[in-house]
C-alpha cells in the first residue's frame, strides 16, 4: 500500500497532523477536491473553511442556513460547494470566495436534508433526508427526478463507480436505484444496524454513511449494533459490508472492534488501498477503526482525543479529517511520522 | 396525667389490679365495667371457631376441623382450640405476616430480600422468641454477618436514612408518629416534642450505608457528628441533643479524644466503625429504661391483632390528647407483657380467652350506636381479611390446602420409608406438622400474589384502611386462579360435592368448607332448590353455589 | 381525634352508598330497603363533577427547546427552527406544526424551575406538587380527582392511565386516599383485566350464582351494622356496570378515519382511546408517551417522538375543542423535568429542572397565554418563576377543588396541596 509519491500508507502508525479550532462543536467535514481547503459544519449553523496551506487557524464562515448543516459536497469540477441541513435547503457556494455568498438555494426537502451525493461523472446531485424521498438534481439545480420508496428518514446516499445510486435509512433499508428508469433495482438488508428498543419505545441506529470500494465490488455501511440503551448512548460501532455480486447481498459481513468500545459509527470511507476507514464516537471516545474486507475485526485503530462525529479521506489517501465535539477539526496522517 | 388516672382507678376499682386474677379475667372486668348496657351475646361456636382460626392460624378451618369442633360437647373446647392453634404450625406463619406488614409495610425490596426477612420472622415466632429479643435483633444487625443479615432489613431497606428511621421507629416501637415534630414541637399534639424526635434521631444520625464488596449494602457508622435542631418558630435558638429516648435520661457517652473516634476510620477504604456506637445503644435504651412507651406499644399492637383496634387508636398516636379507651386496662397490659417477659404467645392466649374476644358480631337489636361504639368492645367488629388471610382461606375452603398437605404426607410417609422412619420414631408430632406445613407453603404461597396485588394497601400506607374496590370484585367474579379452582379436580371442594348426591349433605359440606358453619334451614332449602332448578347442570350449579358463598360478605370479613 | 369510623355506620358514608345504589342498582334498590333516595347535588358540586382531566405525560423528560420554548440560532438551540402559531407572537418548535395550529387553546408555562433532576423525584413532584420526602407519600392528582371529582355514582374508574407498558392497578398513586382511588393502567391501551365473564358461565349460571350471592349477603347483613358490608357488596354491583360498559375501553370501535387522523402509532391510538374514555365520562385520563430521556442523539429522538406527540395530541385537542368537552376538561402536558440547554458530546441533552416548560389547556385556563420567560439561550428563568407546587394549586383551582382540603390519616391531617405554595393567577381564567 503506497501512494504515488508520498510516504507509505500505514494506519497502524497514524498520528495527528494538525488541529483546527472553532468555538462551537463541529458536525461534518470534507476535503475540497480542487483546492487546498477543508470544510466543516458547526452547531452554530455555519460552514467553515480552512486553508490547509495557510498557517492561519481562523476559518472563513459560510453563513446562510437556518439550522445545522449536516451534508457537504462539491460540484462544478470542484469549484462549487454544496451544503444542506436541518432547514431542508440545498445551497451552492463558490467555494473559494473571500466573502462567500450562496449562488443558489433551493428548498430541496421537507425537514432535514441529511446527505448529498454527487455522481462520479458529475451529471447528477442526489439529496435525501427526513421526508423519505431521494431527489436528483442537475448540477445547476433543476429537479431531475424523485425516488420515493423509503418509509423512514433517509440517513445516507452514495454513488458507485459504475454510476449506481444507493440510499440507506433509519431502519437499515438500503435501496439500490435504477435511477435512469426511476425505480428500485434491488434492496440490501442492513437491519442489523437498526433496533427498536421496546422498553424505551424508540427506533435507533440506521445507515449513518455508505461507501463503495473503488472497484464497486463492496458496499460498506456505517452504523451501530448492540444498542441495549439507545437513550443512554449504549451501543457499539459497526460496519456492515455487502458483496454486491448477485445473490450475495443477503449475507453481509458484520465488522466490529475487538474490544468493547462504545459508540456509533458515524462515517466511513473506502481507502484506495482497499481497506475501510470508520470513524466512531460515543461514550468510548473518538476512534478511527481500519477494517479489511473479509475480516471481522479491525487491523488497526487510532484513538482520537475527543469524541468524533464526521469523517473525510483526502484524495491523497494519506490524510483523514475528523470533526469533534470540542470544536476541533483534526487531520490525522495515515503514515509514519517523518523522522 | 396518665399516672393520676391510674392512681384514681386503683382507688376506685381495686379489683382490676388483683394479681391473683388471671389476666383475661382482669381484661373482661375492665371492659365490662365500662359498658353502657349489655354487650352482644357470646359468639356461637361457629363464629368463635372461624375467628380463632383466622386470627391464630391465618386461614379458615377445613370442613373436617369445623365438624370436629362443632360436634365436640366439651365445655373446655374453646380453650383447647386456642391452645391447639397457638401451638400449631400456622400460628408462627400468621404472626410472621402480621409483623412483616407492620414493620415493612409491603415496601418493595431494596437490599435484603423479603424471603430472608420473612424466614427470620418465621423462625423467631416458631421459637416463640420474646418480643424484646426480636426487636434487639432487628436493631442490632448491621448486615455484615450473613447469619443475622435478614434481620437488618428494617434498617438497611430504609436506606439507613435517619429521618425515615426516626419516624418509623417512633411509630412501630413507641406508638408515636413524631413526623410532625421534626421541624418544631408537634403543632397539635402537646406530648410530641421536637426534642423527642431528635433524641431518637441521634441514635441513628451517624449511621450510613456502605457498599461492602461481596456482601452488598451494610450499615456503617461515623464516630462524630452531633445533632442540633432549631424550631422553625424559634429560629434563633439552636438546641443540641445526644441520643435520648423520649423523656428518659440522656445516654451516657464516653469522652473520646480527638483523633480516637474510630476503630476503622473514614480514610480506610472500608466500612467505618466508630469507637463508640450510638446506634448500639438503641436496643438497651428501648428495653431497659423505665420509659413504658415501648411496652405500651407492643401490648396495644397485640391487643389490636385480636380485637381489631387498639386501646389507643390509631396504634401510632399514643399521647394524652388521644387517651386509651380503657387507660387502666392498657396500663395493666403494659405491665403484664413485661412481666410475661414479652412472651407474645402467652399474651395473645390471655386475650383470646376473654369474653370480649369471644363476643358475637351481631349487636343486640335494641342496642344504641353509642352502646355499640367499637372502642367499647361490646360487639365483635367486622374486620376485612388481610390479603394473606383471604388467599389462604380461599385455598383452604376450596380444598387446595388439604390436598397439598396430603400430597406432602404421601411423599414423606408413603413413598419415602426412610423419611417415615425418621418422622415416626425420632421426631415428634409437632415437627411432623411443621414439616408438612412448610411443604404446603412451598407449594401454595405463590398463589397469594394476585390477592396481595388487589387487596393490599399501597406500600407504606396504613394496611388496615381503604375502601373495597371494583377491581377486587372483578377479580373474585371473573379472575384467575379462583375460576379454575372452582372446577372439580382431585379432592378439591367441588369434586367432593359432585360426588355427593344428597342435597342436604352437599349443603352441609359446602357451608362447613366455606363458612365454617352448618347451613340454617333456609339455607339448606336454598341449596336444595338451586340444585333442583338446575338438575341437568349439577356441576355448574355446585360451582355457582361455591362461588356465591366464597364471594359473600360473610366470607370476606372476619366476624 | 375526629375520625369517622365506618363500622359505626357514619352518616356520611351511608349517604354516598345510598346515592350510588339509588342511581345504578335498579334491581337491588327495593330489596335492600334503601329506596331510590338520591342526595340532591348542590350546583357547584354538579359543575365540579362534570370536570375532567387529560394529562399527557412525556416520560423521561421532554426537551423544552424542542417543544414549547425553542431557542433557534443560539449555542443551545440545536438544529431545529421555530414556527409561528395561531397565537401571534408565540412561537414553538417546528416539530409541532399541528399543535401550532391549536395554540389559541393552549397556555404555556415557560418559567418552571423545579430544581429537581432525578426521574423518580421529578415524577413524584410533578404529580403531587411537592418534593419527595422520606416517610410520607402524597396522592397523585389523578387519585385526588378520582376521589373528589368523580361522582360516587360513576360505574367507571375515576383515574385511568394509558401506558405503553403493562396494565394493572396502581394503588401507590392514591397514597393515603386508599386503593379505591388508585390508577387503573390500561397497558398498551388494552381493556382492564377480569372484565369478561368466565367462558364457562352462561347467562343462567350467572344470574343463578348472583341470586345465591345476594341472598347470602342479605342474610349476613340483616343482623349487623352494614356500612362495611354494603361498601363491599356494592363493588360487585359496580363490577357489573363496568362489565356492561366494557366497550368503553375498546378503541377499535372508533371510526377508521380517526386512526389516520391521530396517527397509526401507539401514541396516536392511545390518544384516540383517551378521547373515547373522556367521552364516556371518565374523570381523569393520563396518556404516557415514552420515551424522551434523550441523553444521546436528542434531536433524532425528539424528531420521532415529538412528531408522534404532535399528531396525536393536536388532533385530540382539536376534537375536545370541537365537541365542547374542552370547556370542562383540564389538559396538562408535562414531564418529570426538561432537558439541558447545553448539548452534550453525543448530541444529547441531559436532565434539567431549572428552566423548563409545560403546556395547559381547557377548563379554567387562560388560553393563548404564555406565563414566564427564560433568557435568550434558555439557561435560566428570567420572569415569573414558578415551581411544581404552584402548578398543583393551579390544577386544583381549575378543577374547582379546595386547595386547603385536608385528609385525616390515622388521626393526623394531611393537606392535599402543599400549603407553602399558591396558584398562578395569570393562568386562571
Amino acid at each position: 500500500m503506497t501512494s504515488v509519491d508520498g510516504p507509505a500508507v500505514g494506519p497502524e502508525k497514524a498520528f495527528i497532523l494538525r488541529e483546527l479550532t472553532h468555538k462551537q462543536p463541529l458536525i461534518a467535514c470534507r476535503f475540497a477536491p480542487a483546492h487546498p481547503f477543508v470544510f466543516a459544519t458547526s452547531e452554530d449553523r455555519n460552514v467553515l473553511r480552512w486553508d490547509l496551506n495557510s498557517a492561519s487557524a481562523d476559518p472563513v464562515a459560510f453563513s446562510g442556513h437556518d439550522g445545522w448543516v449536516f451534508a457537504l459536497n462539491f460540484t462544478d469540477g470542484g469549484q462549487s460547494l454544496l451544503t444542506g441541513g436541518a432547514d431542508g435547503v440545498l445551497t451552492w457556494w463558490p467555494l473559494a470566495a473571500d466573502g462567500p455568498m450562496p449562488s443558489r438555494s433551493i428548498q430541496a426537502h421537507g425537514g432535514w436534508l441529511r446527505s448529498i451525493a454527487v455522481a462520479a461523472d458529475g451529471h447528477a446531485i442526489a439529496t435525501a433526508g427526513n421526508d423519505r424521498i431521494v431527489r436528483l438534481w442537475s448540477p445547476s439545480g433543476e429537479k431531475l427526478m424523485e425516488l420515493p420508496g423509503h418509509e423512514r428518514p433517509i440517513y445516507s446516499l452514495a454513488w458507485g463507480p459504475d454510476g449506481t445510486l444507493v440510499s440507506g435509512d433509519l431502519k437499515g433499508v438500503v435501496i439500490e436505484w435504477d435511477h435512469r428508469a426511476g425505480k428500485e433495482a434491488r434492496r440490501f438488508d442492513a437491519a442489523k444496524l437498526y433496533k427498536y428498543e421496546g422498553g424505551q419505545g424508540v427506533d435507533y441506529g440506521g445507515v449513518r454513511e455508505m461507501a463503495f470500494s473503488a472497484d464497486g465490488k463492496y458496499l460498506a455501511c456505517a452504523g451501530l449494533i448492540e444498542a441495549s440503551n439507545p437513550l443512554g448512548a449504549v451501543s457499539n460501532p459497526a460496519v456492515l459490508l455487502f458483496d454486491r455480486a448477485e445473490g450475495k447481498e443477503n449475507g453481509p459481513l458484520l465488522q466490529r472492534s475487538k474490544e468493547d468500545v462504545k459508540g456509533v459509527g458515524w462515517g466511513l470511507r473506502f481507502h484506495p488501498g482497499g481497506f475501510i476507514v470508520l470513524v466512531a464516537g460515543g461514550t468510548g471516545g473518538g476512534n478511527l477503526w481500519f477494517f479489511k474486507p473479509g475480516e471481522t475485526n479491525e487491523f488497526a485503530r487510532f484513538k482520537l482525543p475527543n469524541t468524533a462525529r464526521g469523517l473525510d479521506l483526502h484524495a491523497d489517501g494519506l490524510r483523514v479529517a475528523t470533526t469533534h465535539h470540542d470544536g476541533k477539526l483534526r487531520i490525522t496522517a495515515l503514515h509514519a511520522k517523518p523522522a | 396525667m396518665a399516672r393520676s388516672i391510674v392512681a384514681l382507678a386503683i382507688m376506685l376499682f381495686p379489683q382490676y389490679t388483683r394479681a391473683d386474677l388471671p389476666l383475661h379475667e382482669r381484661i373482661d372486668r375492665a371492659i365490662e365495667s365500662a359498658l353502657e348496657g349489655p354487650p352482644a351475646a357470646p359468639a356461637s361456636d361457629a363464629e368463635f371457631l372461624r375467628r380463632a382460626y383466622l386470627d391464630l392460624a391465618g386461614m379458615v378451618p377445613t370442613s373436617t376441623e369445623a365438624r370436629v369442633f362443632l360436634d365436640d360437647p366439651s365445655p373446655y373446647k374453646r380453650e383447647r382450640l386456642i391452645d391447639t392453634l397457638l401451638s400449631g404450625p400456622r400460628f408462627a406463619r400468621r404472626m410472621r405476616d402480621v409483623f412483616d406488614v407492620a414493620w415493612m409495610e409491603r415496601l418493595p425490596d431494596k437490599y435484603v430480600p423479603s424471603a430472608a426477612w420473612r424466614a427470620f420472622l418465621l423462625r423467631a415466632f416458631q421459637e416463640n422468641r420474646p418480643y424484646d429479643q426480636i426487636v434487639r435483633e432487628v436493631l442490632s444487625a448491621d448486615g455484615t454477618d450473613p447469619a443475622t443479615r435478614p434481620a437488618a432489613k428494617f434498617l438497611l431497606d430504609r436506606e439507613a436514612d435517619a429521618n425515615n428511621l426516626t419516624r418509623d421507629m417512633g411509630r412501630m416501637f413507641l406508638g408515636r408518629d413524631m413526623q410532625c415534630a421534626q421541624c418544631h414541637d408537634h403543632p397539635l399534639i402537646d406530648d410530641y416534642k421536637q426534642a423527642h424526635y431528635y433524641g431518637l434521631f441521634a441514635f441513628v444520625s451517624r449511621t450510613t450505608l456502605y457498599d461492602q464488596p461481596g456482601a452488598g449494602k451494610v450499615l456503617a457508622e461515623k464516630g462524630e457528628g452531633d445533632v442540633t435542631f432549631t424550631s422553625v418558630f424559634k429560629k434563633k435558638i439552636t438546641n443540641a441533643t445526644g441520643p435520648r429516648l423520649l423523656d428518659g435520661p440522656a445516654i451516657a457517652e464516653p469522652a473520646i479524644a480527638k483523633g480516637q473516634e474510630y476503630f476503622v476510620g473514614p480514610k480506610e477504604k472500608a466500612r467505618t466503625v466508630p469507637a463508640f456506637s450510638r446506634r448500639a445503644q438503641l436496643p438497651n435504651a428501648l428495653l431497659t429504661t423505665d420509659v413504658s412507651a415501648f411496652d405500651r406499644a407492643i401490648a396495644n399492637r397485640l391487643w389490636s391483632v385480636l380485637m381489631g383496634r387498639g386501646l389507643v387508636h390509631p396504634l401510632e398516636l399514643d399521647h394524652s390528647g388521644n387517651p386509651p379507651s380503657h387507660p387502666e386496662l392498657l396500663d395493666d397490659l403494659t405491665r403484664s407483657i413485661k412481666a410475661m417477659k414479652y412472651d407474645m404467645r402467652a399474651f395473645l392466649r390471655e386475650v383470646a380467652l376473654t369474653r370480649a374476644y369471644q363476643r358475637s358480631s351481631e349487636p343486640r337489636p335494641e342496642a344504641s350506636d353509642s352502646q355499640m361504639e367499637p372502642s367499647r368492645y361490646a360487639v365483635a367488629p367486622l374486620r376485612k381479611l388481610s390479603p394473606e388471610q383471604l388467599g389462604w382461606s380461599v385455598m383452604q375452603a376450596l380444598g387446595f390446602v388439604e390436598a397439598s398437605r396430603r400430597g406432602a404426607e404421601d411423599r414423606y410417609l408413603t413413598r419415602d420409608p426412610k423419611m417415615r422412619d425418621i418422622l415416626e420414631t425420632t421426631v415428634g408430632k409437632r415437627q411432623r406438622a411443621e414439616l408438612l406445613e412448610a411443604a404446603v407453603e412451598d407449594q401454595l404461597a405463590g398463589n397469594l400474589g394476585p390477592f396481595i396485588q388487589r387487596f393490599a394497601a399501597a406500600p407504606g400506607q396504613p394496611q388496615d384502611a381503604g375502601d373495597p374496590t371494583v377491581h377486587q370484585a372483578l377479580f373474585l367474579a371473573n379472575g384467575e386462579p379462583i375460576q379454575s379452582w372452582l372446577n372439580p379436580s382431585g379432592v378439591n371442594l367441588t369434586a367432593r360435592l359432585n360426588a355427593l348426591t344428597d342435597p342436604g349433605a352437599i349443603g352441609e359440606e359446602l357451608y362447613l368448607s366455606i363458612l365454617s358453619r352448618r347451613p340454617a334451614e333456609e339455607e339448606r332449602a336454598e341449596v336444595a332448590q338451586h340444585l333442583k332448578d338446575r338438575d341437568k347442570d349439577k356441576g355448574p350449579a355446585i360451582k355457582e353455589l361455591a362461588w356465591a358463598l366464597l364471594s359473600s360478605a360473610e366470607f370476606r370479613f372476619n366476624h | 381525634m375526629k375520625r369517622c369510623s365506618h363500622a359505626c355506620g357514619s352518616a356520611e358514608h351511608l349517604t354516598s352508598r345510598r346515592q350510588f345504589l339509588g342511581t345504578v342498582a335498579a334491581g337491588v334498590g327495593a330489596a335492600s330497603g334503601l329506596g331510590t333516595f338520591v342526595r340532591p347535588l348542590v350546583a357547584d358540586e354538579l359543575t365540579r363533577q362534570e370536570r375532567q382531566v387529560l394529562v399527557v405525560w412525556l416520560a423521561g423528560g421532554a426537551s423544552q427547546l424542542e417543544t414549547w420554548d425553542p431557542k433557534p440560532g443560539t449555542d443551545t438551540g440545536g438544529p431545529f427552527r421555530s414556527i409561528e402559531t395561531s397565537v401571534p407572537g408565540t412561537r414553538i418548535s417546528e416539530l409541532m406544526p399541528l399543535t401550532a395550529k391549536q395554540m389559541h387553546r393552549i397556555a404555556l408555562v415557560r418559567g418552571l424551575n423545579t430544581k429537581e433532576n432525578d426521574h423518580g423525584k421529578g415524577h413524584y413532584m410533578m404529580h403531587t406538587g411537592r418534593p419527595q420526602m422520606p416517610g410520607v407519600v402524597y396522592p397523585h392528582l389523578g387519585s385526588i380527582a378520582a376521589k373528589y371529582v368523580t361522582p360516587e355514582t360513576s360505574p367507571l374508574p375515576g383515574y385511568i392511565h394509558i401506558t405503553p407498558g403493562g396494565g394493572g392497578l396502581s394503588s401507590a398513586d392514591a397514597a393515603f386516599l386508599g386503593p379505591k382511588y388508585g390508577a387503573l393502567h390500561l397497558g398498551n391501551g388494552q381493556p382492564p383485566a377480569n372484565t369478561v365473564r368466565p367462558a364457562s358461565l352462561n347467562d343462567l349460571g350467572a344470574s343463578a350464582r348472583e341470586a345465591v350471592f345476594q341472598h347470602a349477603n342479605d342474610r349476613f347483613a340483616k343482623r349487623r351494622r352494614t356500612a362495611e358490608t354494603e361498601a363491599y357488596t356494592s363493588t360487585f354491583e359496580q363490577a357489573k356496570q363496568l362489565m356492561a360498559r366494557r366497550e368503553v375501553f375498546d378503541v377499535t370501535k372508533e371510526p377508521e378515519r380517526d386512526f389516520d387522523r391521530y396517527g397509526r402509532h401507539d401514541f396516536g391510538r392511545h390518544c384516540l382511546l383517551a378521547r373515547r374514555l373522556l367521552d364516556a365520562g371518565v374523570t381523569f385520563v393520563q396518556v404516557t408517551h415514552s420515551n424522551y430521556d434523550t441523553h444521546n442523539e436528542n434531536f433524532d429522538f425528539h424528531l420521532e417522538q415529538v412528531g408522534e406527540f404532535d399528531q396525536g395530541f393536536a388532533t385530540l385537542l382539536e376534537d375536545l375543542g370541537a365537541s365542547g368537552r374542552l370547556q370542562h376538561t383540564l389538559v396538562i402536558v408535562m414531564s418529570e423535568f426538561g432537558r439541558t440547554p447545553k448539548i452534550n458530546p453525543w448530541y444529547g441533552r441531559d436532565h434539567w429542572g431549572n428552566a423548563w416548560s409545560i403546556a395547559l389547556a381547557g377548563v379554567g385556563i387562560t388560553a393563548g397565554n404564555v406565563v414566564g420567560k427564560t433568557n435568550a439561550n434558555g439557561t435560566a428563568v428570567v420572569d415569573r418563576e414558578v415551581g411544581a407546587g404552584h402548578l398543583f394549586h393551579t390544577y386544583m383551582k381549575a378543577l374547582g377543588l379546595d386547595t386547603k382540603e385536608s385528609v385525616d390519616v390515622n388521626g393526623q391531617d394531611f393537606f392535599l396541596a402543599d400549603p407553602s405554595a399558591t396558584h398562578i393567577p395569570e393562568l386562571l381564567a
